[in-house]
């Protein structure tokens, strides 16, 4: 692990698949217009879990961020590659999604910067790009990212208690 | 599906009418408006009714429209659903657009002042 910005970090193991837990794991094609296969799949195991209409709508939101960072960062935009999305739900307790890919690794999570607040009477500070990681820092409870010789893994994790 | 516009009063309404304003169509989103403001269409109101999702990307799309029009246009937006509403108040973007229920209560707005 090369860097961590668990808020809540988890106890115990490395994955939350204990005897109770239930995994999926999904597959998409590396290009952008695949990115709500994995949407509507995540959303469906949400509604399982008991989860608002809100906090399903930013769990979707951080999913997309994160395929979406794979597809363009460590693809470079290219399809013809593979980004592994894998949902591990332990009833009652948290969600942990973790999205996979073989490209090219990002910088170390500690150098994602918080959501920068716009000043309305200053354009410059207008950002058109660069809130994707922000965004999901903030709505998870814990996120991690890891680069071994097998790949990048984005880990975010949701408490579900 | 798509993008299309007409003119209410003098101001330009924007309907996008997909349910995913997100990375896949932010590129042509922006060049929707884009072009739009380069035939001097500069006071635009976005009609978001129909977008139950957006992302960051979709947003950057509306940012960079803004930026665009510069200090002698306005781009405003009209009815987000509850998620899309969410993503500008996550963002704070909340703070540079001027956001209505509805596009009738936009150019209600508009006709006030």
């Amino acid at each position: 692990m090369k860097e961590s910005t668990d808020k809540q970090p988890r106890k115990g193991g490395s994955t939350p698949t204990g005897a109770k837990g239930q995994c999926l794991s999904l597959s998409i094609n590396s290009q952008i217009e695949d990115t709500v296969l994995v949407a509507m799949a995540i959303r469906g195991v949400c509604a399982m879990t008991g989860l608002s209409a809100e906090d399903i709508n930013r769990i979707e939101l951080c999913v997309v961020e994160v395929v979406n960072n794979a597809i363009e960062h460590a693809y470079g935009g290219c399809s013809g590659s593979l980004v592994n999305v894998d949902v591990f739900v332990e009833p009652g307790k948290a969600l942990e999604i973790v999205v996979k890919d073989q490209g090219k690794a990002m910088p170390a999570l500690g150098e994602v910067q918080g959501v920068q607040v716009p000043d309305p009477t200053d354009p410059d500070t207008w950002a058109v790009s660069g809130r994707g990681l922000p965004i999901v820092d903030q709505l998870m409870d814990a996120i991690r990212y890891e680069t071994s010789d097998d790949g990048n893994a984005f880990h975010m994790i949701r408490q579900l208690s | 599906m798509g993008f299309s516009n007409r003119q209410e009063a003098d101001k330009t309404v924007v309907e996008v009418d997909e349910s995913r304003l997100d990375a896949s169509l932010a590129t042509p989103f922006r060049d929707y408006i884009f072009d739009l403001i380069g035939q001097g269409q500069k006071d635009l109101i976005v009609d978001l009714s129909k977008v139950d999702f957006m992302d960051s990307s979709g947003l950057g799309a509306i940012v960079a429209a803004l930026k665009q029009v510069g200090g002698d246009g306005a781009i405003q937006l009209a009815g987000p659903q509850k998620s899309v509403h969410d993503l500008f108040d996550l963002t704070c973007m909340d703070k540079i657009f001027k956001i209505h229920g509805s596009v009738d209560d936009a150019l209600s707005d508009s006709s006030k002042h």
